[in-house]
């Protein structure tokens, strides 16, 4: 009985403890996240230009608008094209290169360096890197080689997005490698010798042995690059500006100018709910699909 | 589950909360009155103004830093280590503190997020501004002690009803800058009408020179030419177009001078180097100097980059033909002054007004940083501007017209800057001009100030 009591004490402490520890962290999340949230519905539903004191109620017109517009429709196209592009090339290039690099080969830990450096510096860095590379770098060795290749990837609207990818998965191939790196060094030795005495070759064991045990590993960066490609608006900050024309305008990058530079903040808004629905819905999606992939060892 | 139960009662709760907070109507729940209490702060700083100012005079030694946000253009970065410096000088007991951004991207925003939270005691950016917040109430009227150190041609664009809430510092020249020494050597002459300027267009493709230098992947860029051909195209002929067209009398589909004045960016467009949606104004500066281009529609902006990259560049400026020859130089009120009507330290504020207008070395050091020209009466840049000639000859000849009149009635941010786009968009290609136009008119409630 004692024991029980003991127990119990102990339990209650344990869930004090634990109350408070997540308590700073709730607080912040509900003050920088849920409550701009809600306040953000509220004026998705008014025409307030976000610096008057009125907020004049419009209901749904600001939905019905968006529906129409042409602009939106556009950013949604661009940030759909970039996000399905990002998600498979990250993807499968950095699975590769974790393949490529868990495989033994000497000077692991530069190529493993060289390739992480780039996620930790600043995406308007890397979108003016890239800049001037497309523009004046890259059209130099055309000079020295004699060559008349097109670098100028910013400069049109049929090559703009190439020229994203290009610099946001050299930024980003690194940090999922990682992850998937780590993912492959924790699949059980034991397996990959059990499928060898089974007679698997090294691409059965790959896809039957690999592959499966890499799950939570492929439901982490899906679900990661997809959602943060949705909401892509640094990159294009300092490199297109979201150009040429409106070529690579994001949904955020549409919403902010529409908010803040057009002063219909009751209008970028409804811009934002709409792309927190679609991030809700997607990420849903892909956890729900992607988890029952996953086994457990 | 006890636990949390408590721990979703509390997000239920702060979620409400939040609800309640976005829909409480600010007339009623007094959330963010910043415009209400704005106005109110400013009869009672009106009222403080008139009993102490001149507050520099008067004024304790109480030790006071001031909030500034500076929206800067790109030749302005640097003038507020000038100001410290002279302020410190003459009233060391007070320091500012300052928020550099930039005025095309980052000014209006910054703005928005202080008239929810408190604006900064001093806000400096272009006269334009005073036309979108001093209807708000919030913006403080400038004493006539200061404002009568300025040149009259400065307040007009900065006055609403009567009140002056913004100090012109300087102002900006735009126009078609070209190669003096190119135009000579090819028998040029400054075209005044748009077969002259056809002229030299083609007479430098003929000889392999491309006509001008431009920097399109900068939208802005492409707005501010659209707005100077505006200016003479449409403005000059109309003064009140931009109003006309917010009261369904004009629109861009419609009139024909709006279509010419896009148009002409084709004009450019069409004898500008492909690489210009990939050239950055630096870049495109550069090529100016060094001879690959003839001419380049820009303003007083590129004139330190000219010069920066070659001290001997001589160039002068033009104004963009229009379609009657009668085109005028585009001047345009620069560096804005302009103070919080809800500052408590007005005193402190005024001095810095002060050290601003009466101290002409700070005054000569900063036009000379910036190659712009002065708005305050007798102080001269001393910087060897190539350009000043043609400047003071269309003065004389009277043909010069402040771009604030365009700029007030069809704003930057959400209109000309969003029109740009499609512009853009159109001289790749990728929109037709019809569309253009019409996505130009469908910004109709986007195109004022207020």
């Amino acid at each position: 009985m004692n024991e029980k009591k003991k127990i119990s004490h102990m339990e209650k402490k344990m869930s004090r403890q634990y109350f408070l520890m997540v308590l700073p962290g709730f607080i912040i999340f509900t003050i920088g996240l849920i409550v701009p949230l809600f306040l953000a519905v509220r004026y998705s539903f008014t025409s307030w230009d976000g610096m008057s004191a009125e907020k004049p109620f419009v209901g749904i017109q600001n939905y019905i608008d968006l529906m129409k517009d042409p602009e939106f429709r556009n950013a949604w196209w661009f940030t759909l094209r970039f996000t399905i592009w990002n998600t498979v090339i990250q993807n499968v290039v950095a699975l590769l290169f974790a393949v490529a690099l868990d495989s033994g080969i000497k000077a692991q830990k530069i190529y493993r360096t060289v390739l992480f450096v780039p996620c930790l510096i600043s995406a308007l860095v890397v979108g003016f890197v890239w800049l001037k590379m497309f523009s004046n770098v890259l059209p130099a060795l055309n000079d020295v080689l004699g060559t008349n290749i097109n670098f100028l990837l910013f400069g049109e609207k049929r090559t703009v997005l190439r020229g994203l990818l290009i610099a946001n998965n050299w930024q980003w191939i690194g940090y999922w490698m990682l992850i998937y790196l780590a993912g492959l060094q924790s699949v059980p030795g034991d397996l990959h010798e059990a499928a060898k005495v089974d007679g698997a070759g090294p691409v059965s064991r790959f896809i039957n042995v690999t592959l499966p045990m890499l799950a939570p590993a492929i439901t982490i960066c899906v679900v990661g690059i997809t959602t943060g490609s949705l909401k892509v608006y640094d990159l294009l900050v300092s490199s297109t500006k979201g150009g040429p024309g409106r070529a690579s305008t994001s949904v955020i990058y549409q919403t902010y100018t529409t908010a803040i530079n057009g002063r219909q903040y009751g209008y970028g808004s409804a811009m934002s709910v709409t792309l927190v629905l679609a991030l809700l819905l997607v990420a849903m999606i892909q956890v729900k699909g992607l988890k029952k992939k996953e086994v457990q060892v | 589950m006890k636990k949390k139960s408590i721990l979703s009662l509390l997000l239920a709760t702060s979620m409400t909360a939040a609800l309640l907070a976005g829909c409480g109507s600010s007339g009623e729940t007094g959330e963010a009155p910043a415009a209400e209490s704005g106005a109110e702060t400013q009869e009672s700083a009106e009222a403080e103004a008139e009993a102490e100012t001149p507050a520099a005079e008067s004024s304790s030694d109480e030790a006071v830093t001031l909030t500034v946000l500076a929206g800067q253009s790109t030749t302005d970065a640097g003038i507020e280590d000038m100001i410290d410096e002279a302020l410190a000088a003459k009233y060391p007991e007070v320091t500012l503190e300052w928020e550099c951004v930039d005025w095309g991207n980052d000014f209006q925003p910054k703005m928005q997020q202080y008239m929810q939270s408190g604006l900064p005691d001093i806000m400096i950016g272009k006269a334009q501004d005073v036309a979108t917040y001093a209807p708000q109430g919030i913006l403080g009227e400038i004493d006539a002690a200061y404002l009568d150190k300025g040149l009259d041609a400065a307040r007009e664009n900065v006055t609403i009803d009567g009140k002056t809430y913004g100090l012109v510092y300087n102002a900006l020249y735009q126009g078609v800058y070209y190669n003096k020494t190119m135009f000579a050597e090819n028998g040029w002459e400054v075209p005044k009408t748009q077969e002259d300027l056809q002229a030299i267009i083609d007479d430098c493709n003929a000889k392999g020179i491309t006509p001008f230098a431009s920097h399109m992947v900068d939208t802005w860029s492409i707005g501010n030419v659209t707005m100077q051909f505006m200016m003479n195209d449409v403005f000059n002929n109309d003064p009140t177009w931009g109003d006309k067209f917010r009261a369904g009398e004009v629109s861009f589909a419609e009139d024909k001078a709006a279509q010419t004045a896009y148009e002409y960016n084709k004009l450019i467009f069409d004898n500008t180097y492909p690489e210009t949606f990939s050239t950055e104004q630096t870049d495109c500066d550069a090529k100016m100097v060094l001879g690959e281009a003839a001419m380049k529609v820009s303003g007083s902006w590129s004139i330190q980059n000219f010069l920066d990259i070659d001290e001997s560049f001589d160039f002068g400026i033009f104004p963009f033909p229009n379609q009657t020859g009668d085109s005028k130089l585009i001047f345009e009120p620069n560096i804005t002054i302009m103070t919080s009507a809800a500052t408590e330290h007005q005193d402190a504020v005024n001095k810095v007004l002060d050290v601003l207008t009466s101290d002409k070395e700070l005054a000569v050091e900063i036009l000379d940083y910036t190659k712009t020209a002065s708005m305050l009466k007798d102080v001269t840049p001393t910087f060897a501007n190539p350009s000043q000639a043609d400047i003071d000859a269309y003065a004389a000849d009277n043909m010069i017209v402040d771009v604030t009149l365009g700029n007030n009635q069809l704003v930057w941010g959400g209109f000309q800057e969003e029109n740009a786009k499609d512009i853009a968009a159109w001289l790749q290609g990728d929109e037709s001009f019809e569309d253009c136009l019409k996505a130009s008119d469908g910004r109709v409630d986007a195109s004022s100030a207020n």
